[in-house]
């Protein structure tokens, strides 16, 4: 950042030796003439959005009755606070986040290694591990609900195994439908995380490799000591992503079939589907103002915790 | 660690490992065609075998109870006005600031990548009281103006167009080219390969978007294909289930054949990797 701000400082100084600022300015009509698509679309679709859901949070607002506009001060921020609905959700996210990111990073660093040794093939199997993340989130959770369903395949397989004694209904469990979602999110995601290792294994010098095989190091320590040390920057970059976007499921649960309360004992409500039911069930926009308010405030502080600890870039 | 050229079975073993792993890719979507072409009571009783007689009712029955074209005009209007506007837009700005020297443009540009930290689900409940009061629910527009340029967009083309040499610009500027000249002329064919990555992500993006969608278009005659499939699955019954997976297939097809054309720049586009 330090250095950011003094290149920044210096790039001032030399430019004001030049052509006085009104000068510049009529030089650089066309920058701003290209770029004002942008500065309207975000005055009029970012940052008035962003200062109405700030000054919603203060009101009971409701689509039925518009005109009913009630000021309630912080009301809305501590109730979000203290809802146990809103806090179940959180913790339901967590919970499918945590198994999610494990098992596609898991998946995703195994498929790559895998790709990375092979010579003959590599770009046909890549493209099918891939395939899932082009296609769209309603027709997989469709077909991952009816392939994990009671009467579906995978459940009947495992019963035929033994490893099941009778078939689960696990949508109205009360600690399934998480860890399940998550299992079938990751077959769809993984392929991006494979394609990002396996750019990140190719990057390293193979020369490491060599020297570390004449010193007799297994494949397994070489795994250990050069290639995952190596992808620090991938593994970093694909935890931050997936925080964000993964905190913000609401699709998958959505069509799968639950209420807007994510079932009777709420076990699939994440944080945005309480919101839009707070918005578009009960009405209560200015509540599900704060709601989008405090989820964008826990995102921004596990985001700063990873930058905190994981980031790779702090000599740079 | 390193490939190895000559057999053994440790390369056995990996490439016996990568055909499992397609497999268990490869399933579902197998799945999904097979039971396209069963009939509802055989996929309700024996869901994994094969069917035992081939049928298209399934593909009919879509036809017949789901307006499909419809949809996928729908979809396909809001998809590429979307696709259109965000690349051109967004090869604008990005060429602004990537090669336009106007005071005040490192100031926009450090400003626009801020904005890429504010997640979306912030913007969700204002737009949609906004949307509400211009009466722009339940129109296309509501979709699209907002996505008409973004910012992840603008900092890909950025990144690229600040490698085209400024040789090139300032001959064309000296023979009196202005920057619209040079925009059109030098800056978009040359920039390519980032708007290809760029209008595959706007597209794949709101194709797939339910969401949006699922707040904005309200009436049926405005349902895109994955809404309109989305409300499709609860209204079928247990014998016409081929349907359901019928109107899946198609859904999925026309995407899947597209990305096997063009899967190089798809799996770039997504994971913005190469490889040579």
């Amino acid at each position: 950042m330090a250095t950011l701000v003094a290149s920044a400082q210096k790039a001032n100084r030399a430019e004001q030796k030049g052509p006085t600022l009104s000068v510049r300015m009529r030089r650089g009509f066309w920058g701003y003439v290209f770029i004002s698509p942008w500065i309207l679309v975000y005055a009029v679709f970012g940052l008035y959005p962003l200062l109405l859901s700030f000054y919603l949070t203060f009101f009971t607002y409701s689509f039925v009755t518009p005109d009913n506009y009630v000021f309630v001060g912080i009301g809305n921020w501590i109730q979000g606070l203290l809802d146990p609905l809103f806090w179940q959700s959180v913790l339901n996210i967590l919970y499918n986040q945590v198994i999610f990111i494990a098992l596609t990073n898991i998946i995703g660093l195994a498929t790559a290694l895998l790709l990375y040794k092979v010579t003959n093939l590599g770009r046909l199997f890549r493209t099918i591990y891939f395939m899932p993340v082009i296609t769209s989130v309603v027709v997989l959770m469709a077909i991952g609900g009816y392939l994990t369903s009671p009467t579906g395949p995978v459940q009947s397989e495992l019963v035929r195994m033994g490893l099941l004694s009778a078939p689960v209904f696990w949508k109205f469990n009360l600690f399934l439908p998480m860890p399940i979602i998550a299992v079938i999110n990751s077959w769809k995601w993984f392929g991006i995380s494979t394609v990002i290792y396996l750019a990140g294994l190719f990057a390293i010098d193979t020369q490491y490799y060599e020297a570390a095989a004449i010193d007799g190091a297994s494949g397994w320590q070489q795994f250990w000591a050069i290639a995952l040390p190596a992808l620090r920057p991938q593994i970093f970059f694909l935890l931050v992503v997936n925080v964000i976007n993964g905190l913000q499921m609401f699709t998958e649960v959505f069509t799968l079939g639950y209420d807007v309360y994510g079932g009777p004992q709420h076990q699939a409500l994440t944080p945005v589907l309480y919101l839009y039911a707070q918005a578009f069930d009960r009405s209560n926009i200015g509540y599900a103002s704060a709601l989008g308010l405090l989820l964008a405030g826990l995102i921004a502080i596990l985001t700063i915790i990873q930058f905190r600890f994981l980031s790779t870039n702090e000599g740079e | 660690m390193l490939p190895s050229k000559k057999f053994t079975w440790a390369t056995a073993i990996v490439y016996l490992l990568l055909v499992l792993g397609s497999l268990v890719v490869l399933y579902p979507f197998a799945y999904m065609l097979m039971n396209s072409v069963k009939l509802g009571p055989e996929i309700l009783n024996s869901p994994t075998s094969l069917p035992t007689k081939l049928t298209l009712t399934g593909f009919q029955g879509v036809f017949a109870t789901l307006n499909m074209l419809l949809l996928f005009k729908n979809s396909l209007i809001l998809a590429l006005s979307i696709t259109f506007l965000n690349t051109f837009l967004s090869a604008m700005a990005g060429y602004a600031i990537a090669k336009i020297p106007f005071p005040g443009r490192k100031q926009i540009f450090g400003f626009m990548l801020a904005t890429m930290m504010i997640p979306g689900v912030l913007f969700l409940i204002p737009t949609y009281v906004m949307m509400y009061r211009l009466g722009w629910v339940g129109h296309f527009y509501a979709l699209i103006i907002p996505s008409a340029i973004s910012v992840y967009n603008i900092f890909l083309i950025r990144q690229f167009v600040i490698g085209i040499p400024n040789e090139q610009i300032e001959a064309a500027r000296l023979d009196g080219a202005n920057d619209i000249h040079i925009f059109t002329a030098i800056i978009l064919p040359l920039s390519r390969p980032v708007l290809a990555t760029v209008a595959i992500l706007s597209f794949i993006g709101s194709w797939n978007d339910f969401l949006g969608p699922l707040l904005y278009l309200n009436k049926p005659e405005t349902w895109t294909v994955q809404l309109g499939l989305y409300q499709f699955q609860s209204s079928i019954t247990g014998e016409n289930l081929q349907q359901l997976w019928a109107s899946m297939v198609m859904v999925t097809l026309p995407l899947v054949l597209v990305y096997f054309l063009l899967q190089d720049q798809f799996i770039k586009a997504f994971a913005n990797v190469s490889f040579k």
